[in-house]
């Protein structure tokens, strides 16, 4: 098959789904091998660019999707009315970045990290579908534990777990000499 | 006359955790620097406010300020040498030394800031519009395994659990559940109760399965189950898996009328 036909395949499977594509399936698709479908994918991705198009191909979730460009936002939105969906609070957001970063979690660990009670906002992020429920921990009670979805890389545009920020490490050593120094200091 | 009305603006916290880190970057300090003593007053200051003001204060404010007045007077008591392991206990923040506090506030800041990372995320992905249908597939991408198809072409209930525990004990399963069809129970209980009625002998189950397919099975024994527990039926089997037979228990004309009545309503 040509080239340019394989593009235009890759071209038309990203318009068609609403749902990233992953260079697996485009290999599938035209029987040819991954790294060859990953080679072509970035061959559109530049070609979009410097065509300087409305549309945009993007890595998200594990694969590939066409959406529009974010700076013709503004623009898009006199055309078309957006259904509304509510961003998420900022509880909603400490509890996503608890799930993301300690799943599997069970509840109570969420809520000791925070200091609060969270069963609601795990319900709604649990009907957003941007966590799920991963199974239980074994232990007393055997509470459930979550863990984030595929929905939830694409809400937040992650091409995977690993594209989220590193946490810093904790220097406890650096704090315990100080907590000295500050005990002497309150006692006197 | 009117009364002066004041007007206060408190920062609204999510929780004790922060409203502590809230406290500690107003006063400039790094989460290691601060001390109890000092940390302490400001978060009861907090809570006083709230309490003039008459806020509802969340239990775990309260919490949190009882821990912190324990630490502060860890720290100023002499130690003992015998420890009382029941004191020790809490419920929401298990919270016993300074550093235990401070290390647990420094877990919080970090996930308070992936937070606001992730509100960055949302917002910038929020501007990208991506293709939709409207909810209605005009192509649906064939995957190899779908929980949509697990029904397809089985023949027993067994077929459908042996392919749905497979797919269920792989990690990436995450149940999607449709509605395949639309179907009315009540339009089935009626169907059944003119059949009985009618023919006025006991009949076997599938003479009521209109239709092909599983759905109209399980439709109709649903349907058979929830009459027999109203008493409306009297499902009879001689052995595990050979034939259903159905026959109409005796009805009084007012019980029956009664059924007749929840019928209209229901299809109402």
């Amino acid at each position: 098959m040509l080239k340019n036909r394989q593009k235009q395949v890759i071209e038309a499977l990203l318009f068609l789904s609403e749902e990233p594509v992953s260079t697996e399936r485009i290999a599938e698709v035209l029987a040819i091998a991954k790294e060859e479908s990953e080679q072509l994918m970035k061959e559109l991705i530049a070609d979009f660019t410097s065509e300087e198009r409305g549309i945009m191909i993007f890595p998200v979730a594990g694969g590939y999707q066409m959406g529009t460009l974010p700076a013709l936002a503004e623009d898009l939105e006199k055309a078309f009315t957006e259904e509304v969906s509510s961003n998420l609070s900022t509880a909603a957001l400490e509890v996503m970045a608890i799930v993301a970063y300690k799943q599997p979690v069970t509840r109570i660990e969420i809520e000791s990290i925070r200091g609060v009670r969270s069963e609601y906002v795990i319900d709604n992020l649990l009907k957003r579908k941007l966590i799920r429920v991963s199974g239980r921990k074994e232990g007393p009670g055997r509470p459930l534990l979550y863990c984030t979805t595929v929905d939830f890389l694409q809400y937040f545009g992650l091409k995977d777990l690993e594209d989220l920020p590193v946490l810093e490490e904790t220097n406890v050593d650096e704090y315990s000499s100080q907590e000295v120094e500050k005990s002497k200091d309150i006692s006197h | 006359m009117e009364i002066a009305e004041y007007k206060i603006k408190l920062p609204v916290f999510e929780g004790p955790f922060d409203l502590l880190f809230h406290l500690i970057k107003k006063a400039e300090l790094d989460i290691w620097s601060v001390s109890i003593a000092e940390i302490t007053a400001q978060y009861l200051d907090y809570l006083r406010a709230m309490e003039e003001l008459n806020l509802d204060i969340a239990s775990e404010f309260l919490v949190m300020a009882a821990t912190l007045l324990r630490l502060k007077s860890k720290m100023l008591l002499p130690r003992t040498p015998l420890s009382n392991a029941d004191e020790e206990e809490e419920e929401l923040f298990e919270i016993n030394t300074a550093e235990e506090l401070f290390l647990r506030l420094e877990e919080y800041r970090q996930f308070k800031e992936i937070g606001h990372y992730l509100k960055e995320r949302e917002q910038e992905q929020q501007k990208i519009y991506l293709r939709s249908t409207g909810g209605q597939k005009v192509m649906v991408l064939t995957r190899q395994e779908s929980v949509y198809t697990i029904w397809e072409g089985a023949h027993h209930l067994s077929d459908i659990m042996n392919r749905f525990t497979e797919i269920a004990r792989k990690e990436e399963y995450m149940p999607v559940f449709q509605a395949v069809e639309d179907f009315m129970l009540t339009d089935k209980t009626a169907y059944i109760l003119d059949s009985l009625n009618r023919s006025k002998q006991v009949m076997p189950m599938r003479s009521f399965v209109r239709k092909e397919g599983l759905w109209e099975v399980i439709i109709t024994f649903v349907a058979l189950l929830e009459m027999a527990r109203q008493r409306i039926v009297m499902l009879l089997q001689d052995s595990s898996f050979s034939t259903i037979y159905v026959t109409l228990l005796e009805v009084s004309p007012d019980k029956e009328k009664e059924i007749a009545e929840k019928q209209t309503k229901a299809s109402n």
